[in-house]
């Protein structure tokens, strides 16, 4: 067991270290470290995904639907909501303590808003903060909480493709709703956002401006890291044993006792909200969010992912992920093979396509999770084959 | 204001309808199949007085108790939406309702035929395949390079003819390629298989063609040009015809390239049913769809059928693209759009149901042509054109998730 | 074991596709500086390759020995990078010193040493960027590099263009400007279409201070936010819209209908022109559309209700030629009344291919009309017909070609490739290109603010012409389509339905 505790433990240690330390050698080429920053985001995403469909199977085609409900929540807390020292009599307000929480109206560019008229009557020394960012991104994980818990209940009923339809209708309607509200989410224009750390930040003596992408990464590698270990708890607990049992026989676990409603209302919550996590402080680090990232081809870039890594494994996911993220940046140049060029900006998708359908049509499980598999069950085979030996009369069942 | 008042009170006791009565059915042991749609459409018609009545009776739920409070239902809102915008060229002027009408019935036959390979599809395989609007795309793409680079001066209903064949051939060899694995046990979990798989298919041909074509828009010259005629007369003729269009008692105008696509789409449907009622290879393929291994039992072979099926599907999709490509401009992400649509017909109409299939066609064709008509905001009449049907999608989902001639689950 | 097998293989092809990535990465060899005796077929550059990893860190090694010799004659001297003899004993710098030196040196001389000057370019080329003008303006870019190239590069060294895909998307042209900046080091970057785009790229310029000429972004406020590295070629939206105004008035419309798409283009366009045509007492009503709507027929009738003299039409691609081919159609094309196609109508063997029945539409054409076309423009659009098969030249291709050649002049001009001196340049340049001269009046020694101008001037080409074509014959090329409007440009009066 020791030995194949080792192999699994070994690399995963490395990659993790690896990881950490990137920054040292990355810091003179930022487009790298840009590039790590969206895999961990994309990883984030395939990993959850694959908890949902992978463990759950609960096919959602929403799952970026989440991820913009934590993106944008944060971004229209942070373009609407101000505090001040006095109350501003023109906006909608609440006053909490010695602060004033209002909201800013809706305005087409040039007009002013209400806290401009607002400011002609303000006294001097008044002060206007911008909520911190921080609250925006927990508020938007919590709203991706609260709609994933209205989807999973909705959702109760449908499996497989009406599922996969349903949820392509609701993250159709919200990109068109967020594509039409021009007046509130700025369009396909995009939102802007501030960035993570608007007046930059300082850890252990040193010091990173807003524009430094520093600690950007550390929060996008800390989320990862910490969803990982969070999810891959999750499903090596009981949860996990009955969102698999869910996945194989509804009726069946129902059956024994295991409260299907609750399971897969919970497993939508959570995914979402990690969803919703990585949406937020990707949108920050970008600083801009457009609803194009609902649209359907953004989505199953994601799916992709998460089968060519491996859907029933969170590791194989996200090691999915990485890889095409950097795959697909690294992809872009011309490839020339004898007389032909190929532009790789046109045809990197198409091979892209074909490799997702070879691989479900023959590495079902992906082609890191075997890797993974393999690794850990160096031994596994050697030690059921001598037990073999030793009792070869007992009756061998099927192995799973 | 009316509208907003009224939109509340239908969200609002629909939801409370379509939670409660359910339980309250259930509490009494009773039949709880139609419940929730019964309970949000008398909730969302009477609110809590019908409701009350409801739970208090608990009489057996027919289609009667879904069909008069969802149609007193529509009539409360068309009626606060009168009042609140009584302007509104939908409500002032009925020459104009008539023409959306129109306009959405004769796309709708289109997008009907599209959604009919869909759940022919379903039908028979037991999958939804997302890479229905691929085939859409080729069919067209297929006429426009038969007709325009190929053989210039080919009549457009031989390149029809011809792209329907390739369509098929397309479908049928990713079938075999792709799909029928699924039924000889080498892959695990078949349902999420076939979605991803289909997936990877549309993402695969979508960007071939993209790399292949390019990007710029292309279109076939209408198919045919009408001869001018008038009946009865030119002065108040019920139908008028010139080589564009098609008009109806002065009012209704049809661009005439839609009238040709509808008309070849009623063709290919009367085709079709000749083909399933009538021919043997039709009626096996309809033994199948309704239980395979009886099927299977009388000698016919599932997996051609499977390979038949999901290559006539592709076919129909390819068809209503090559019927298309004269009126709309065609590019290589042209088929998103209408495969979302067909995916809202099929739900709508029932999955696996072809009548179904049809008619959903043509309310979703209404549906879209009246909210582009009649949404009062003109920023967002048009810019909310793909949520319409996604709304209908989504209701139907929740409420009859077996559509409206759908098989029972 | 097979399904192992398998993916190993599958990954490891990915990992080799990446391999032109891992090459360009410094590889590591010694850990300190040594010094080297020359041998028979050395030379500096594959002295850099061997020790440094790089090809071109050769200047380093220069450097290194010649700061050496300064102190130690017997160290040589070198002089010519292609000159070294058997015997001279050089220093070979360790990677660390080589890679402080061209840190240094990127501050001091700007960014690029190498055997080429590279210069970035923004376009998109996949959806849902508009891949059409991204397509165009890609043929564009390359005439003008091959066209510098042919003249002796930039700074005597040939010019190496490196085009990313923007896809439309803002997020996307951030990436892109950082990888062009920090990843490909280039000295300035040109191009792009969609404005959603230019707004973010803009930021990343001015972040790592690498001036940038938009091509195709008409927003106003891609100029108006005074970067000192931010220049534009193509006309401002609100400029463009007062353009529209002044057409319409000059037809006689009354009441005017705008359709056009919700992007960063069409819904700043259009409250503009709203507001121009306000002013001259013109009445219009906006409808907006998705991009890549099909079906008009709704809109359309909704559109002959309000029963327009003049429908403008801001839609874009294929879009806009669904719209106007369907509204022919339904007895609302131009041919009935008054219509203001898009711009992409243009290109007319698509236009007529995909609008058969848009016979008298008017289009705007920004650049100059081809009466007024110079020597160059000419010579361009008969590279650029001949090179994609259209007949006829879009102006964001003018624009793009212009915009690369304007770059390169600029270096030339600076006679570095430092930034600063670049924009400096800029600042001061009087080009001509196939858009006519091109100046940057308002710029930091003339601020807008100083010259009683708007912000939205600041680096802005003013001069920008625009003219308003008809197509009056069915199927007439765009190159032979009569100028009607401004009037001193006219070269046949319009056609009104």
């Amino acid at each position: 067991m020791n030995r194949n505790a080792l192999w699994i433990w070994l690399p995963l240690g490395l990659g993790v270290v690896v990881m950490l330390l990137a920054p040292l050698a990355l810091v003179s080429r930022p487009y790298i470290m840009h590039i790590a920053i969206v895999a961990y985001f994309y990883a984030i995403l395939a990993s959850s995904w694959a908890l949902l469909a992978g463990y759950g199977g609960q096919f959602s085609f929403g799952h970026m639907a989440f991820m913009a409900i934590g993106a944008y929540t944060t971004g229209l807390f942070a373009k609407f909501v101000r505090l001040t020292t006095v109350p501003t009599g023109v906006c909608p307000e609440i006053t909490v303590g010695s602060y004033t929480l209002f909201l800013l109206n809706p305005v087409t560019a040039g007009e002013p808003t209400c806290l401009d008229i607002a400011k002609a009557t303000m006294p001097a020394g008044t002060l206007i903060y911008r909520p911190p960012i921080y609250v925006g991104i927990l508020l938007g994980v919590l709203l991706g909480g609260v709609f994933g818990f209205l989807i999973g209940v909705l959702v109760l009923r449908l499996r497989q493709a009406y599922l996969a339809l349903f949820t392509i209708g609701f993250s159709e309607i919200l990109r068109v709703a967020l594509n039409a509200e021009i007046a509130i989410t700025d369009g396909p224009n995009g939102l802007e956002l501030p960035p993570l750390f608007p007046k930059g930040v300082t850890i252990f003596g040193m010091y990173f401006d807003a524009t430094s992408k520093i600690p950007p990464y550390y929060v996008m590698l800390f989320l990862f890291l910490g969803s990982m270990v969070f999810m891959h708890w999750l499903a090596s607990s009981r949860y996990g044993l009955f969102f698999r049992s869910i996945r194989e026989d509804e009726e069946a676990a129902a059956a024994l006792g295991v409260n299907i409603v609750r399971y897969k209302v919970l497993l939508f919550v959570i995914t979402s909200m990690i969803a919703a996590a990585a949406g937020a402080v990707e949108a920050h680090y970008i600083g801009v969010i457009t609803p194009n990232i609902l649209l359907i081809l953004q989505m199953s870039l994601v799916i992709a992912m998460a089968v060519i890594g491996g859907m029933e494994s969170l590791v194989g996911a996200a090691i999915g992920a990485i890889l095409i993220e950097f795959a697909l940046e690294f992809l872009r140049q011309n490839i020339t093979i004898g007389p032909w060029t190929i532009d790789m900006t046109d045809w990197r998708l198409v091979f892209f396509g074909l490799l997702l359908m070879l691989t479900l049509r023959f590495q079902n499980n992906g082609l890191i999770y075997p890797i993974i598999q393999r690794l850990t069950r160096a031994g596994v085979t050697e030690e059921i084959a001598a037990r073999r030996r030793l009792v070869p009369e007992t009756v061998q069942e099927g192995e799973g | 204001m009316y509208l907003w008042l009224a939109l509340l009170w239908i969200i609002g006791w629909g939801v409370v309808g379509a939670v409660l009565i359910p339980r309250v059915y259930a509490r009494r042991d009773l039949d709880v199949s139609q419940a929730a749609l019964a309970g949000a459409m008398v909730g969302a018609a009477s609110g809590p007085f019908g409701l009350a009545l409801l739970a208090y009776f608990t009489p057996r739920l027919d289609w009667k108790w879904v069909v008069v409070p969802g149609a007193a239902t529509v009539a409360i809102f068309l009626t606060a939406f009168a009042a609140t915008y009584p302007n509104n060229l939908c409500v002032s002027n009925s020459a104009f309702v008539l023409t959306q009408v129109v306009n959405g019935l004769v796309v709708g036959i289109i997008y009907g035929l599209m959604a009919l390979g869909l759940t022919l599809i379903f039908s028979i395989l037991g999958i939804v395949s997302f890479a229905h609007g691929e085939f859409y795309m080729l069919g067209g793409m297929f006429v426009y390079y038969l007709t325009q680079e190929w053989f210039p001066g080919l009549h457009p209903l031989a390149a029809v003819v011809v792209s329907a064949v390739l369509t098929f051939v397309i479908g049928a060899l990713f079938e075999v390629l792709f799909l029928r694995p699924m039924n000889t046990g080498q892959v695990e979990r078949p349902g999420e298989y076939a979605i991803l798989v289909t997936f990877g298919l549309s993402f695969f041909l979508q960007y071939t063609t993209l790399a292949l074509v390019g990007a710029n828009p292309k279109k076939v010259p209408r198919y045919f040009d009408y001869p001018r005629l008038a009946i009865p007369g030119e002065e108040g003729s019920l139908l008028k015809v010139t080589p564009g269009t098609v008009r109806l008692f002065e009012e209704i105008v049809i661009p005439s390239p839609r009238v040709t696509a509808a008309v070849i789409a009623l063709i290919l449907l009367g085709l079709l049913m000749w083909f399933l009622y009538r021919t043997w290879i039709g009626k096996a393929l309809r033994a199948v769809s309704q239980d395979r291994q009886a099927a299977a039992v009388t000698g016919i072979n599932p997996n051609v059928m499977n390979t038949l099926a999901f290559g006539l599907g592709g076919m129909l999709a390819g068809l209503s693209g090559a019927s298309l490509v004269q009126v709309f401009s065609w590019v290589p992400w042209v088929g998103t759009q209408a495969a979302a649509r067909s995916f809202v017909i099929i739900v709508l109409g029932g999955m696996g149901s072809l009548p179904g299939a049809f008619v959903g066609g043509l309310i979703v064709g209404v549906v879209e042509a009246l909210g582009a008509g009649c949404v009062p905001d003109p920023h967002r009449a048009a810019a909310y054109i793909p949520a319409y049907g996604m709304l209908i999608l989504v209701l139907v989902l929740l409420l009859k998730p077996t559509g409206l001639f759908g098989r029972e689950l | 074991m097979k399904r192992v097998l398998w993916s190993v293989l599958l990954i490891v092809a990915i990992l080799v596709a990446m391999v032109p990535m891992a090459v360009a990465a410094p590889a590591r060899q010694g850990d300190a500086g040594f010094d080297y005796i020359v041998v028979k077929d050395d030379w500096l550059s594959k002295l850099a390759l061997k020790y440094l990893g790089d090809v071109f860190a050769y200047p380093a090694i220069a450097y290194y020995t010649n700061q050496k010799a300064a102190e130690d004659p017997s160290y040589a001297k070198i002089t010519d990078y292609d000159l070294i003899e058997i015997g001279w004993k050089i220093y070979i710098p360790s990677p660390e010193e080589a890679q402080a030196y061209f840190a240094t040196r990127a501050q001091t001389l700007g960014v690029t040493e190498g055997e080429t000057i590279k210069i970035g370019a923004l376009a998109p080329l996949s959806a849902p960027g508009s891949v059409t003008g991204g397509q165009a303006m890609k043929a564009a870019f390359e005439i003008a590099l091959e066209e510098i190239n042919e003249a002796g590069g930039v700074l005597g060294k040939p010019v190496e263009l490196i085009l990313v895909d923007t896809e439309g998307l803002p997020e996307r042209g951030t990436a892109a400007m950082e990888r062009l900046i920090t990843q490909e080091k280039v000295v300035g970057v040109v191009g792009e279409y969609h404005s959603a785009v230019g707004l973010t790229a803009k930021e990343v310029a001015h972040k790592y201070g690498i001036p940038i000429i938009f091509a195709e972004t008409w927003n106003d406020n891609i100029t108006a936010s005074l970067y000192p590295e931010v220049f534009r070629i193509a006309p401002l939206s609100s400029e463009v819209a007062n353009l529209d105004a002044n057409f319409i008035q000059w037809l006689g419309a009354k009441k005017v209908v705008i359709m056009t798409e919700n992007t960063g283009y069409g819904i700043p366009a259009a409250e503009q022109t709203t507001k121009k045509l306000e002013e001259r007492g013109i009445e219009a009503v906006t409808f907006s559309a998705d991009i890549g709507t099909q079906d008009f027929s709704g809109i359309i009738e909704r559109i002959k209700a309000e029963n327009p003299d003049l429908i403008l039409v801001l839609l874009t691609g294929e879009t806009s030629y669904n719209f106007e081919q369907q509204a022919a159609e339904a007895g609302i094309g131009p041919q009935d009344v008054m219509m203001i196609c898009n711009q992409v109508a243009d290109d007319s063997e698509s236009f007529w291919k995909n609008v058969p029945d848009g016979n008298l539409c008017f289009y705007r054409k920004v650049g100059l009309p081809p009466v007024l076309w110079n020597e160059k423009t000419k010579a361009f659009a008969e590279k650029y017909m001949e090179r994609t098969g259209k007949t006829g030249v879009e102006s964001y291709a003018m624009e793009a070609y212009d915009s690369l050649w304007l770059m390169a002049t600029a270096i030339n001009n600076a006679g570095s490739t430092d930034p600063q001196a670049i924009i400096e340049a800029l600042e001061n340049i009087e080009y001509e290109g196939v858009l006519g001269t091109i100046t940057f009046p308002y710029n930091s020694k003339n601020p807008p603010s100083e010259a009683g101008v708007e912000d939205k001037w600041w680096h802005q080409f003013p001069d920008f012409a625009a003219v308003f074509i008809q197509y009056q014959e069915p199927g007439q090329p765009s190159s032979e389509a009569p100028v009607v409007y401004p009037e001193k440009f006219q070269t046949a009066p319009p056609i009104l339905p």
